[in-house]
């Protein structure tokens, strides 16, 4: 895929050290994860060695250097949730989704994501899913919302 | 200003500003560290530093904590050796144990630190590091699995080499040093020099061994060996089984080589003559065209400068000089004319030079130094090799009789030594150009280098009518800086420019036996001068050997496929996040 890195750099003229994290957070969030040849561009325009920008941004969970599925599952495992049962969530939706941590799946469909809390306690457990929060999650409303992702995906085939 | 700290109940003067470890080791205390290096940013991470200071809490880090007025400090108190011994224990939990195996045993500074602390047993269990050994490039191989993450690596290829060829890559205990992506070495931005190898404590950098390669060559029946030996080398194989310069070193090194098998040993000095007088024939032919040459001539005998430019500096690719390296120069001619000339088959003759230097393992494997499948130099040996080959044969140098190199590139002049040193090809050169263009009757030549190792420095003499200005630098942070001063002031006043990756030339070498700090490196350059000074040939041009390889007139051999091999060519390449 080609991603206009020249429309983001724009918004960065001064071209500073500084610069670097909010250019790859605005990078991934256009184009999904971090990819060499984005690496690449940012380093020559900041003038960083690129594997000095490689180091930082494996440094932090939030950048991805793979691209994610269809449907990016991140599931809260801040300290309410844990205690509302996400780990028993976790292992369920790894078997549902046939993906664990951090991966994606060979059709792209699905990936999932482990992350800290994301400052909804009170909704405690919680799963996000492209941007939508899916909040009090039991085993069976997981079961649901994965089936009617599937329904939907296989009656548009 | 200076002040007084107390130490162990001892009071010692201190200078303002200074940091605790060196006005400790000043004193002579002794301190372990596993990742300070002297002149470079502290990075407190292996934490074996920490003394206890009155009045703070924690265990305080030397090397990057600095010297305060009233300070009392105590070094060697029941809890900083407790703590000591702590952290080597925890430094050895995830550490291969496969000592008896390890190139660097015996040279590793955390078996020195562990045995110093007396750890006599595994204390704390983790999993142990299993990371994939990185053999990918031509020059330096990796193994995380032995690092320990002191940062020395990283630090050195940034801040002197300002290449940034390997990082901290992920966290935690996931952390290692790697380059963009995993990749291997091979397609990073590594310009070869190796001085990670110099720094690292541990064997998680090392060369890519050639010593197995030439052994094996040795034992073949139809197989000629043919050994050359860079002066600088002497320099350090001398240091290292410590003998002077009087004992003939070179001798003993082509006697113990024979013992091993080898066919011929040449003294690479004599290419270094020949790559001198090329390189003042270039650019006395530059100083007396009528168009002015935008700039400077660049040496290109470092083949890391090479890399540099090539990946970094495009716009400078052909202000590099077109003059082959001494190593390639010698191999071209061997397997050329002294193969023709005697009656050999290329393919029987296996050149191996011993260099102190692993960039020229890179330079060796560079496609345009082979020929149809036929390379020009057959293995590269770094003088830790070259001390391991020995080893393997048993053999003692100081214990070898004397005997003297192969014909005909037998005799260095005193300008071969002067390459073994930074600054000391500008002076050759100059040399050899003064005589080509000036009248030497009338004027005098002098250039005086300084003593010092490091730091930039030009030269202007007068050739004939003409100013010439010469300059040298050493370590690709001060090239870069330079060069980009040349740029920026638009200066058409320097007209030649030695530039070599390693601080201070050949003698601080990549290849050299690992050492730490300088002082080694100055031994190193002594030891040149002082050849220089019992060297037959002051100036390279009186080398015999030049002018029966060269027609005099020309400087080109005449031999059409030794001229087509010694052409040489750079590349322009992509540059990827470089500073322009």
């Amino acid at each position: 895929m080609e991603i206009d890195t020249a429309q983001i750099f724009q918004k960065f003229p001064n071209r500073r050290r500084e610069d670097l994290i909010p250019i790859l957070q605005s990078t991934q969030d256009i184009h999904g994860f971090l990819s060499e040849e984005i690496v690449n561009a940012v380093a020559d325009y900041l003038e960083i060695s690129a594997n000095k920008i490689y180091g930082v941004a494996t440094f932090y969970d939030n950048f991805r250097f793979g691209p994610v599925g269809r449907y990016h599952f991140r599931l809260c495992h801040g300290t309410a949730c844990h205690v509302a049962g996400a780990a028993t969530l976790l292992k369920e939706l790894e078997k549902l989704l046939n993906v664990s941590d951090r991966e994606t799946d060979k059709k792209g469909l699905f990936s999932l994501e482990v992350v800290n809390c994301v400052g909804a306690c009170g909704l405690a457990p919680l799963i996000e899913i492209n941007d939508q929060f899916y909040t009090n999650i039991t085993l069976d409303k997981l079961k649901d919302l994965v089936g009617s992702i599937r329904d939907k995906e296989n009656s548009t085939l | 200003m200076e002040f007084q700290i107390e130490v162990n109940n001892k009071l010692i003067n201190v200078r303002e500003g200074e940091t605790l470890l060196s006005a400790l080791r000043e004193h002579g205390f002794k301190i372990p560290t596993l990742c300070h290096m002297n002149r470079f940013s502290p990075s407190g991470a292996c934490r074996l530093c920490v003394v206890e200071v009155e009045g703070t809490r924690d265990l305080v880090t030397s090397c990057s904590s600095t010297v305060q007025k009233g300070m009392k400090v105590r070094t060697n108190s029941q809890r900083v050796i407790r703590a000591r011994k702590a952290l080597v224990e925890l430094l050895l939990s995830n550490h291969p144990d496969d000592c008896l195996y390890c190139q660097r045993n015996g040279h590793c500074e955390l078996q020195w630190l562990a045995g110093e602390m007396n750890v006599k047993e595994r204390k704390y269990f983790a999993r142990k590091n299993a990371f994939f050994p990185d053999y990918s490039s031509s020059s330096v191989a990796r193994d995380p699995a032995k690092c320990i993450l002191c940062s020395r690596c990283v630090r050195i290829c940034e801040e002197v080499q300002l290449v940034t060829a390997i990082d901290f890559i992920s966290r935690g205990n996931q952390t290692r040093v790697n380059s963009a992506f995993n990749k291997g070495l091979n397609v990073s931005d590594c310009i070869h020099c190796g001085q990670c190898i110099q720094v690292c404590p541990t064997a998680a950098l090392l060369d890519i061994p050639h010593v197995d390669k030439v052994q094996a060559a040795l034992g073949k029946k139809d197989r000629q060996v043919m050994f050359f030996i860079s002066p600088s080398v002497v320099a350090s194989v001398a240091e290292k089984s410590g003998m002077k310069p009087r004992q003939n070193v070179m001798h003993r090194i082509v006697a113990a080589l024979r013992r091993c098998g080898a066919a011929k040993v040449f003294d690479l000095g004599a290419a270094n003559d020949i790559h001198v007088l090329q390189e003042a024939r270039m650019l006395a032919e530059r100083l007396q065209s009528d168009v002015a040459s935008p700039s400077p001539m660049i040496s290109s005998c470092c083949p890391s400068l090479v890399r540099y430019v090539e990946e970094f500096r495009p716009q400078s690719v052909s202000a590099l000089s077109l003059n082959k390296s001494p190593q390639q120069t010698l191999a071209t001619l061997l397997k050329t004319i002294y193969a023709q000339h005697n009656g050999i088959e290329q393919e029987e003759i296996f050149t191996v030079a011993v260099m102190p230097c692993v960039a020229k393992k890179y330079e060796a494997s560079l496609e345009k130094n082979t020929h149809k499948g036929v390379s020009e130099v057959d293995a590269v040996l770094t003088v830790r090799e070259f001390f391991q080959l020995l080893r393997g044969f048993g053999l003692d140098l100081p214990h070898m009789e004397e005997e003297a190199p192969d014909e005909p590139y037998n005799t260095p002049s005193a300008a071969a030594w002067k390459l073994g040193y930074s600054g000391g090809k500008a002076e050759a050169v100059a040399h050899e150009v003064f005589n080509m263009m000036a009248n030497p009757r009338k004027d005098s030549f002098k250039f005086n280098l300084p003593k010092n190792m490091t730091g930039k420095r030009e030269i202007k003499i007068n050739i004939g009518k003409k100013k010439v200005g010469f300059a040298w630098v050493s370590s690709i942070a001060e090239a870069e800086s330079y060069l980009k001063q040349l740029d920026d002031q638009q200066r058409d006043d320097i007209h030649y420019v030695e530039v070599m990756a390693c601080l201070g030339g050949c003698a601080g070498g990549g290849g050299q036996p690992i050492s730490r700090g300088f002082e080694d490196a100055r031994a190193r350059k002594r030891f040149c001068i002082e050849m220089e000074k019992n060297s037959p040939f002051e100036t390279a041009g009186e080398n015999p050997i030049v002018q029966s390889v060269f027609k005099a007139d020309k400087l080109a051999p005449d031999n059409d496929l030794a001229l087509e091999w010694l052409n040489n060519r750079f590349k322009e390449q992509k540059d990827h996040g470089r500073k322009e």
